[in-house]
């Protein structure tokens, strides 16, 4: 068993390095489409965390006095729901959960964070019945604050609006290109195997002849193939991280009232992408190099 | 040992390659496959480690109609196989012992085991002091003893030569023989293709001719027609 494995990696590592540009060239490619994948992801989560409270198709923000207690909170969604042919639905979210909120929102202002904390107000998301009922929902805007401790009651303007559009035509748009050059690379590192399988096709056909098993002569390849796609997933990560951390301190720089200080991914989110995207790059490896090994045995 | 019954292998459903052949190999027994380029001596050969298989009939190998053998099962006979042919099929980037080591290696036989077999089959073939040469550094007859060792280190039931003298000189193609009768004498079964008519003269041992895919001579200590 022992010499086996010795065996398969060793001939890994040979065929790796006697073709060296092929490989590079697989690997680059796959780096550079799981890059555009975590990228899309990050974008994807920084749009998330700017318009946080304004996702799910919620229309209305109800804020709650701090410190308010539990009959005044029911009191107050009681009133909310109560107009039940506009309102379809009030999630609250308490001072803990708004604090939450409030750490993502002002990820690069803490001083910011700072003053809010003392005084944090709870709040309700309110979701109306349809999109036909949004405007209805406003209208009452001026109702709900007069509710006894509520403090303000705000709705999405313009840029909220345009935000929302921009995720939905940005996020899709680089979810296509990137499945296309995902499917890219693994069409790279099939070449790639079928490459290395053909500049060894004399060594197979010996195999073969003693009596090695196929999934013995395949399994090199294979791993191969999978290397590539993990040291792409490792380099695309790399790159991510960096370019994530550069951007999160480039945007504490804008000013306050930009509206983008919250399009930032601060959280270990951008761990969890890392790790899916070498998971993905081994499993892009994985499925390239093992259909061309087993397609190309027959050398 | 080897039996073949009604045997007739075509290519692309056109050319025929072996027309209803049958014979029976004996266990020890050294058979020359003869007849011109293009009779059926390679595809018979590809026949009996199971390379090719035919339209119709059977290949009975060590006891077992290799027809009908699942794929996975192939490796497991090809163990019992030696194959040695005209071209040698050594790899050029390996020295002579890893040339016959890789035989072993890729059947995962372990390394002590490897240490132990290709020195001792390097010997027999001759060819002891020269374990660390590559295959450009050896002449013909030695590139093909490193040939034969590679197909006899697992000590296999059977050898299988396709024309192996056919790049030598009638010297070195006489040593070769020499040594393929001593791995015979070992109770090791020879079947050889060739169309060297010296060769079979000199050996005296059973012959099959091939004519257009059809035996048309099978003879005990025969000579070449």
């Amino acid at each position: 068993m022992i010499s086996r494995i010795r065996y398969t990696f060793r001939e890994m590592w040979a065929s790796l390095s006697r073709n060296l540009t092929l490989t590079v060239a697989a690997v680059i490619t796959s780096a550079v489409s799981l890059l555009m994948v975590g990228g899309s992801f990050l974008i994807q989560r920084a749009f998330d965390n700017q318009l946080k409270l304004w996702t799910g198709g919620v229309e209305m923000i109800v804020y709650v006095k701090h410190g308010a207690d539990e009959s005044q909170v029911l009191l107050i969604e009681t009133a909310l729901l109560s107009q039940e042919s506009v309102v379809a639905g009030a999630t609250y979210c308490d001072e803990v959960c708004s604090l939450d909120v409030a750490r993502t929102l002002f990820a690069t202002d803490p001083s910011a964070l700072e003053q809010l904390t003392p005084q944090i107000p709870s709040f309700f998301k309110v979701k109306p019945v349809d999109q036909g009922s949004s405007e209805v929902l406003r209208s009452l805007k001026a109702e709900f604050s007069a509710l006894p401790n509520v403090t303000d009651v705000r709705t999405p303007d313009d840029a909220v609006a345009t935000l929302s559009r921009l995720k939905d035509i940005i996020g899709i748009r680089i979810l296509v290109v990137s499945v296309v050059l995902l499917f890219a690379s693994a069409l790279l590192i099939w070449n790639t195997i079928r490459t290395a399988m053909f500049a060894r096709r004399r060594e197979i056909e010996v195999m073969k002849l003693v009596g090695a098993t196929n999934w013995f002569i395949r399994l090199p390849f294979m791993l191969e193939g999978l290397l590539q796609g993990v040291v792409g997933g490792g380099i695309a990560s790399g790159v991510l991280l960096l370019a994530n951390s550069n951007w999160t301190s480039g945007v504490s720089g804008f000013p306050v009232n930009s509206g983008l200080r919250a399009f930032v991914v601060t959280d270990g989110y951008p761990y969890w992408v890392c790790l899916g995207l070498i998971v993905l790059g081994a499993l892009v490896g994985a499925i390239g190099s093992a259909t061309a090994a087993s397609r190309f045995l027959d050398v | 040992m080897i039996k073949l019954e009604n045997v007739t292998k075509t290519y692309s459903h056109e050319v025929t390659a072996l027309q209803n052949a049958n014979f029976d190999i004996a266990k020890g027994e050294f058979v020359f496959l003869v007849g011109p380029s293009g009779s059926g001596k390679s595809t018979m050969l590809r026949l009996m480690n199971r390379q090719e298989r035919p339209e119709k009939g059977a290949v009975w190998v060590a006891g077992r109609n290799i027809n009908d053998m699942p794929d996975a099962k192939v490796p497991h006979l090809r163990r019992n196989i030696g194959n040695i042919f005209q071209d040698y099929k050594l790899l050029a980037n390996k020295t002579v012992f890893e040339n016959v080591a890789f035989a072993l290696e890729v059947i995962g036989r372990p390394r002590h085991v490897i240490r132990q077999q290709v020195p001792a089959v390097l010997d027999l073939v001759g060819l002891g002091g020269k374990q660390e040469r590559f295959p450009h550094q050896l002449s013909g007859g030695e590139q093909q003893r490193v040939s034969i060792a590679r197909a006899f280190v697992n000590r296999p039931l059977i050898l299988l030569a396709d024309e192996p003298t056919g790049n030598l000189d009638p010297a070195t193609g006489e040593g070769i023989m020499r040594l393929l009768d001593r791995i015979n004498k070992t109770g090791t079964t020879v079947v050889m293709a060739t169309h060297d008519q010296r060769i079979v003269n000199m050996m005296r041992k059973r012959v099959i001719q091939f004519d257009r895919g059809v035996i048309v001579r099978d003879q005990a200590r025969g000579v070449y027609e």
